[in-house]
């Protein structure tokens, strides 16, 4: 069989079937919007099984002034996702026009997030690795969470927690953001108050998940723009 | 500037851009109905590849949100359309708030049962291919030929792992209409059905109190009411029910009732006759 | 586990102890009853705690109803919680190669009226804890509402309250528990028992 192959390339090498393309890098992100804020928090671990590769890998990353966009699963995919949402961002969907250009604007957070759910339907057949929180102001400047499946189908919704401590966050999101289970009606929460249940939700989370800790990054995202806070967590 | 733009990303984005499925600058009538390109991976069987890695038992796996109650029928009235809201992955309640009735367009509403990205997606092709449509024919589409665009765009995947049970519904010149359309390329037309996890507990109350001449306040208690039988026994179906009512004037939203506050109601109601 | 479904959950409060839990039987999506027991009563003040396979669920309440009766019977005294613990986990691992079906939870009040909380895994590893323990279908979302909710010398109406919350909020985001709740708060002088109205979907 070699001597058909008039060439030294290692052709006896053998060939991996399997084509196993995902791995899961952990960390948990969640959004929470508020009547004229929103707010948008991840961990910045990255690990893979029992170690971890770094402490420090931001998950979200600022589209515009308006939204931020986390994610979390596979970092590659992430990565290339987060890339080419930016790439779309200049250049528009319909017409191969940059879209600034083309519109005299920036994508408005619905529009960007109607575009990443065709982007993650484009994939259903090989899908990004990747769970999507979109968090920004809507054009009536009140704060908008968008959530994602791996392969595009999307709501808006008041609060999300997404990624491997969603489990454990989410039912304390429903029952202090929501009022689940409360006596008390719904009341618009204040920035202040988010920002205290988002960080005791990390510091919770990292108490019993072994993928979730070491820095935590919150976008704070009102109309005067978005503004980063860090906070430490636990790191063991 | 813009013809300048245009000319320079046209050539050096064309080969990327027919990778991402979306059309070409400048008006092709051949375009518009294309069917969307999707990425594949490259492996010998791409099929394969999709279903271990969607796999209950693979070891990353992609968790596609299912499970659902969702009905519709036909009565003297039109037709009420009635569903749940609540999307789980594996165990686990992924939302309580999703919004299982698609609005096509002001008079063609869908249903969500099986993968809410297939549905979400499909819908809205179907959508636009029913715009599209309209302004052609300077007419709008029968509800017949719509679900059958649906049938026919799914059917071209068959096999592949699409996860879809919807119904169609609306009004058109034959009057109220109902199909049901699945991801097989099942098509039905009917007066009564149920899709998803928790149907068989729906077709139960829906069948007994099931009256063609039924008023409109009756057949929308009746949808709701099965809604939320199938909430209580099914493991995989809650949150709200959701009942849309399709008339001659098109489709109109009957309200969103929580489950736990209709419980309560039921409860405190006396128990009406069956026998 | 996810065959029948359902949660439970324990708490330690100052000189005191609650146990919770859901009330939902079930066979996979479908729900057969939401009257389910899964907490008993082993003493005056120590309750066990048993979620898992149904089957299982009712016929080791019996086998411990026994052996506590006969400890009972051959000591002349209550069983502490401790001890108990130690027989729910030889118990299990009596069937090492072949499990129960159950994560059993033991809460109670010592002799000297102290609080003690333990849970252990199917086949009887032991898991001591000063603040909550979580078992059931329901462990991740328990793990974080506990987790951020439980704070050090809860008063019993407190405990309460928290567990509850806990419980409710948790179950909520569980498709296989919840339709109903019941919690028992055991103090040095009295055992309040109380059914909670939940969510039945």
């Amino acid at each position: 069989m070699m001597s058909t192959v008039p060439s030294e390339l290692p052709v006896t090498a053998p060939i991996e079937h399997r084509f196993d393309p995902y791995v899961d890098n952990g960390g948990t992100l969640l959004s929470i919007a508020g009547k004229d804020f929103c707010v948008v928090a991840a961990d910045t671990r990255l690990s893979e099984g029992y170690s971890i590769h770094t402490r420090y890998v931001p998950k979200s990353v600022k589209l515009s002034d308006k939204t931020v966009i986390s994610m979390g699963g596979c970092y590659a995919d992430c990565l290339t996702l987060t890339k080419r949402i930016q790439q779309n961002m200049e250049a528009s969907l319909v017409a191969p026009m940059w879209y600034r250009h083309a519109h005299g604007k920036t994508m408005s957070t619905a529009a960007i997030a109607q575009m990443l759910s065709i982007m993650l339907y484009q994939k259903r057949f090989f899908p990004f690795y990747s769970w999507c929180i979109l968090g920004g102001l809507d054009e009536e400047g009140r704060g908008a969470v968008y959530t994602y499946d791996p392969v595009g189908s999307y709501e808006r919704e008041a609060c999300r927690c997404a990624g491997s401590a969603s489990s454990l966050i989410q039912p304390f999101l429903d029952n202090q953001i929501n009022f689940k289970n409360q006596a008390s009606e719904r009341r618009e929460l204040s920035l202040d108050q988010v920002l205290r249940i988002t960080k005791d939700s990390f510091t919770s989370a990292t108490e019993r998940d072994i993928y979730t800790g070491d820095y935590l990054e919150i976008f704070v995202i009102t109309s005067n723009g978005v503004e980063l806070q860090k906070m430490g967590l636990k790191k063991d | 500037m813009d013809a300048l733009v245009s000319k320079y990303a046209h050539s050096s984005a064309s080969p990327l851009d027919s990778s991402e499925g979306f059309s070409q600058a400048g008006f092709d009538a051949a375009q518009q109905f294309a069917l969307p390109m999707f990425d594949i991976p490259m492996v010998s069987n791409p099929i394969d590849f999709l279903r271990a890695h969607t796999d209950p038992s693979a070891e990353n796996r992609i968790r596609i949100q299912h499970g659902t109650t969702t009905l519709a029928f036909k009565f003297q009235g039109g037709i009420v359309v009635a569903v749940d809201s609540r999307a789980s992955g594996g165990s686990y309640i992924a939302s309580q708030t999703v919004k299982k009735v698609i609005e096509i367009n002001p008079y063609l509403l869908g249903t969500m049962a099986g993968g809410a990205a297939d549905c979400q997606y499909w819908e809205r092709e179907l959508g636009r291919r029913c715009r599209l449509y309209e302004l052609r024919n300077k007419e709008r589409i029968s509800v017949a030929a719509a679900s059958k665009i649906l049938s026919n765009m799914v059917y071209d995947y068959k096999g592949m792992g699409l996860s879809m049970g919807t119904m169609i519904t609306g009004w058109d010149k034959t009057g109220p209409a109902l199909y049901y359309v699945d991801s097989d390329g099942s098509r039905l037309k009917g007066e009564r059905f149920s899709v998803g996890s928790g149907s068989t507990f729906a077709y139960g109350v829906l069948d007994t109190g099931y009256d063609f001449d039924m008023s409109v306040d009756d057949a929308i208690a009746l949808g709701k009411r099965s809604i939320y039988h199938a909430c209580h026994r099914d493991a995989y179906s809650g949150g709200s029910v959701n009942v849309f009512h399709v008339k001659e004037s098109g489709w109109e939203f009957k309200g969103n009732f929580d489950f736990d506050k209709l419980h309560w109601d039921y409860q405190a109601q006396p128990k009406g006759q069956i026998v | 586990m996810e065959y029948n479904g359902g949660a439970v959950v324990a708490m330690v409060g100052k000189n005191c102890v609650a146990i919770a839990c859901d009330k939902r039987l079930g066979v996979q999506a479908m729900t057969i009853s939401t009257e389910f027991k899964k907490i008993f009563q082993a003493t005056p003040k120590t309750y066990l705690g048993l979620p898992g396979l149904a089957t299982d669920v009712q016929t080791l309440a019996e086998k411990f109803r026994f052996k506590i009766n006969m400890y009972k019977l051959k000591e002349e005294r209550e069983i502490e919680p401790r001890t108990l613990a130690h027989l729910v986990s030889s118990t299990l691992y009596e069937r090492r190669f072949g499990p129960w079906f159950t994560e059993p939870v033991v809460a109670g009040l010592d002799k000297n009226n102290n609080p003690f909380i333990c849970n252990t895994d199917t086949i009887g590893c032991i898991n001591f804890a000063k603040d909550f323990v979580v078992s059931g279908t329901s462990t991740n979302q328990l793990y974080g509402m506990c987790e951020s909710l439980w704070e050090p010398d809860l008063e019993p109406e407190d405990l309460f309250e928290t567990i509850s919350q806990a419980l409710m909020n948790a179950v909520d985001r569980d498709c296989l528990a919840g339709w109903g709740a019941e919690v028992v708060v055991i103090t040095p002088d009295k055992i309040i028992t109380r059914t909670l109205k939940s969510r039945m979907d």
